[in-house]
């Protein structure tokens, strides 16, 4: 026990010691040369090396085009533990992604920089799906980022166990009560969970928020000019009334219940789960990461209780707060020019295709367009040309959520109203006999104050 | 002057990499901060913000839980097996190499390794309890097992250090004491409670004090096996803190319970420290 020491001691040690650099650490804007200088993060790393190669490619035909603009990449993923470290010390990159859970909270403290006035100057900017920026809109209306990538929340499903539990998985569930019945169906024929629910990590909040969605419900709203807690209203509670009756009733949810929403992919690659809520692009993961069946692997559209919903994950580039007006110039042109470019423009598509299939990276998955049909249609069809995916098993999706309303994160400290939810699932599903409404409305007076905070 | 000198290496990198921070954090719970623009100075707020948070006193009371069970089954332990190991005449170096393997293995790897123990459908431990017919537990998925589970990984990540501490201060027992013992047909009970207790007295308060302060700091095993949970019946102040600043980038609020927790913890130093003054001594 003596040896009790938490890493996050270091972490604040480190903040501190950054934190007084931060009011000088802003981002170099130019050298000697005069040319406007940024960083990029989202360089693949050397296991990917044909995306590598066409990342640093790309970067020198920015530059060729952009002769003013020195681009230097870096290998930088989003990292929630040290991302006020590195803005506050100044290493932050001029052009980051951030996952789509993030931009909202982002934009609230003021710690991405808007980019509206440059967006507007982007080719196609008329097509634009206001779907895929409503992400990273403000309250205020403007822009704080674009979209780099942008999935549905679907049903995945284990084809192989649907078969085993004399289910048809070319008719996966449509509605909730469809769901149940399939999970029973597997749990009672192989053993195995029929259907798994994320806990922790705030991940379980984050699905349970698209199901309630699809019972007509939101979980928060706005009221008398602020935001305030809207999952006690009923939807919620109905849906987590179908989680507890599979979980207690028909016990076709297994005993395991405090892990995230990676702990279940895990184990749905081992066969080990049959039905999950996530979003198509976990098969990337399912695959490379986790050595999955891809034939197993089976996607459809976020099932209903009545409203056809879903939520939308992904990644937003977005522009560190810190840069100068050349710099954000630069930055959105670069996030055109490597992230949009392939979603308007066939050749760029098809040479993106070609290198995410040499290098193994799933190619045809279905995505959530950034641009209207007239854009997406031809980028889609190009996409599906070089598919090494089985298209077949995202068929059912496809068919589904081209009628589904795509929501958006709660506006105010989303966070904080997905790990008071997490906490409400865990007492469902780990306690036989919870009463939700009594779990809903601890959870609401939780939270209360984690949204009176954020609105001050 | 010279004196001085030689000191000044070891207050410039205390300085810097203790005491400045320390301070730097009282300041920043006493600021608003979203590390773009200058700090705003907003008094007692986050300090308020804190006191009307439920989750404050969830995690204090779990805390206070953690380090009783830590206390009862993680400080005892160390010395009974110390005492065992220092007993035995044949195998004693392999003996401590078992017993300080586990402080080898990095502290996520290990945790991650009792994660696999305590699945409630695959892991180690309910198989072996199904197989002789005592399982399954719900082991972390329920409230009221998850914490004494997380101090059974503690207690066997973390004691491996301390028995080799109290190894090394039997060694420094005088044998005379125990031959003397022996002569006057004391049995090894009579030994341990009235020669082996209190020559060791002063190892044992420190250490109690150690595993008190660190205790009070739990962050790793809840971060990775529950994140809290179930229900928040793992919640600890640690993982809170990193919740303020992680999750919600509030810097203020996450360095205002740091110093709270430092002031707290400060203070039952001194207390106990005054309380053992002469126990430690007589």
């Amino acid at each position: 026990m003596r040896g009790q020491r938490s890493n996050l001691l270091a972490c604040g040690v480190v903040a501190a010691l950054v934190l007084p650099a931060a009011a000088c650490a802003g981002q170099t804007t130019s050298d000697d040369d005069g040319k406007v200088k940024i960083t990029v993060a989202g360089l693949f790393p050397t296991t990917q090396e044909k995306n590598r190669q066409a990342f640093l490619n790309e970067v020198k035909a920015f530059e060729k085009a952009n002769p003013t603009v020195d681009i230097t990449p870096t290998e930088s993923k989003w990292e929630a533990k040290t991302f006020a470290a590195r803005l506050a010390g100044g290493q932050l990159e001029t052009v980051f992604l951030v996952p789509l859970t993030e931009p909202q909270g982002l934009i609230k403290r003021r710690q991405i920089a808007e980019i509206t006035e440059e967006m507007k100057r982007l080719p196609h900017v008329a097509d634009f799906d206001q779907r895929a920026l409503a992400p990273a809109t403000g309250q205020d209306g403007k822009v704080y980022g674009l979209p780099t990538s942008m999935f549905a929340l679907g049903l995945i499903y284990n084809r192989d166990l649907f078969t085993k539990a004399g289910l048809d998985p070319d008719s996966p569930p449509k509605t909730w009560e469809e769901v149940r019945t399939a999970a029973k169906a597997i749990s009672d024929r192989t053993g195995l969970p029929g259907f798994a629910q994320p806990t922790t990590n705030n991940t379980g909040g984050w699905t349970l928020s698209a199901i309630t969605y699809t019972y007509g419900g939101r979980i928060e709203k706005e009221q008398d000019g602020s935001f305030v807690p809207a999952f006690t209203e009923g939807p919620t509670q109905r849906a987590l009334e179908w989680l507890a009756a599979m979980r207690w009733q028909d016990k076709s949810m297994g005993t395991q219940h405090l892990r995230n929403a990676g702990d279940l992919q895990q184990d749905f690659a081992a066969g080990k789960i049959g039905m999950m809520v996530a979003t198509p692009s976990t098969y990337g993961d399912h695959v490379t990461k986790f050595n999955g069946d891809p034939k197993l692997f089976g996607v459809a559209a976020l099932p209903s209780a009545g409203t056809l919903a879903t939520l939308t994950g992904g990644s937003m580039a977005v522009v560190n707060p810190k840069a100068s007006a050349a710099q954000r110039e630069a930055a959105v042109k670069w996030i055109d020019h490597y992230y949009l470019r392939p979603r308007y423009d066939t050749t760029v598509a098809a040479q993106r295709a070609q290198a995410d299939a040499s290098d193994k990276v799933p190619v045809g998955m279905p995505r959530v367009p950034f641009y209207s049909a007239a854009v997406s249609g031809p980028i889609q069809e190009v996409e599906r040309k070089n598919a090494n995916v089985p298209l077949d098993n995202f068929k059912p999706y496809e068919q589904g959520v081209a009628a589904q309303q795509f929501m958006t994160e709660p506006p105010v400290a989303a966070q904080d109203l997905y790990a008071a939810l997490d906490t409400a699932l865990q007492a469902v599903l780990t306690r036989a006999g919870a009463d939700i409404a009594a779990e809903l409305r601890k959870a609401e007076e939780k939270v209360q104050p984690a949204l009176e905070r954020a609105q001050q | 002057m010279a004196a001085g000198l030689f000191l000044l290496p070891t207050l410039l990198v205390f300085g810097v990499f203790a005491w400045w921070p320390i301070a730097r954090s009282v300041q920043l719970s006493l600021q608003f901060t979203n590390l773009v623009d200058p700090a705003v100075w907003v008094g007692l707020d986050n300090y308020a913000n804190l006191f009307a948070d439920p989750l404050l006193w969830t995690t204090v009371r779990n805390t206070v839980w953690f380090v009783v069970l830590a206390l009862l089954f993680g400080y005892p332990l160390p010395l009974v097996m110390a005492v065992v190991i220092s007993e035995v005449r044949r195998l004693g170096g392999l003996f401590r190499v078992l017993v300080y393997l586990p402080v080898v293995i990095p502290p996520v790897v290990a945790v991650l390794m009792w994660k696999w123990f305590y699945d409630t459908e695959f892991g180690l431990f309910n198989q072996v309890l199904t197989a002789v017919g005592l399982g399954p537990m719900p082991w972390l998925q329920s409230t009221a097992t998850a914490m004494p589970s997380l101090v059974l990984e503690a207690t066997w990540a973390h004691a491996g250090s301390t028995v080799l501490i109290y190894l090394a201060a039997l060694s420094s027992v005088q044998t005379e004491l125990y031959e003397a013992a022996e002569i006057d047909g004391a049995s090894i009970w009579r030994r341990l409670w009235h020669v082996t207790l209190p020559q060791l007295r002063a190892v044992l308060l420190i250490m109690l004090l150690l595993q008190i302060i660190g205790t009070f700091q739990v962050f790793t095993e809840p971060f990775v096996l529950t994140d809290g949970g179930p229900e928040d019946s793992t919640l600890t102040i640690l993982l809170l803190i990193y919740r303020y600043a992680f999750i919600n980038g509030d810097f203020g609020m996450a360095t205002a319970l740091s110093v709270l927790l430092a002031a707290a913890l400060a203070l039952l130093s001194a207390v106990y420290l005054r309380l053992t003054r002469t126990w430690s001594t007589t």
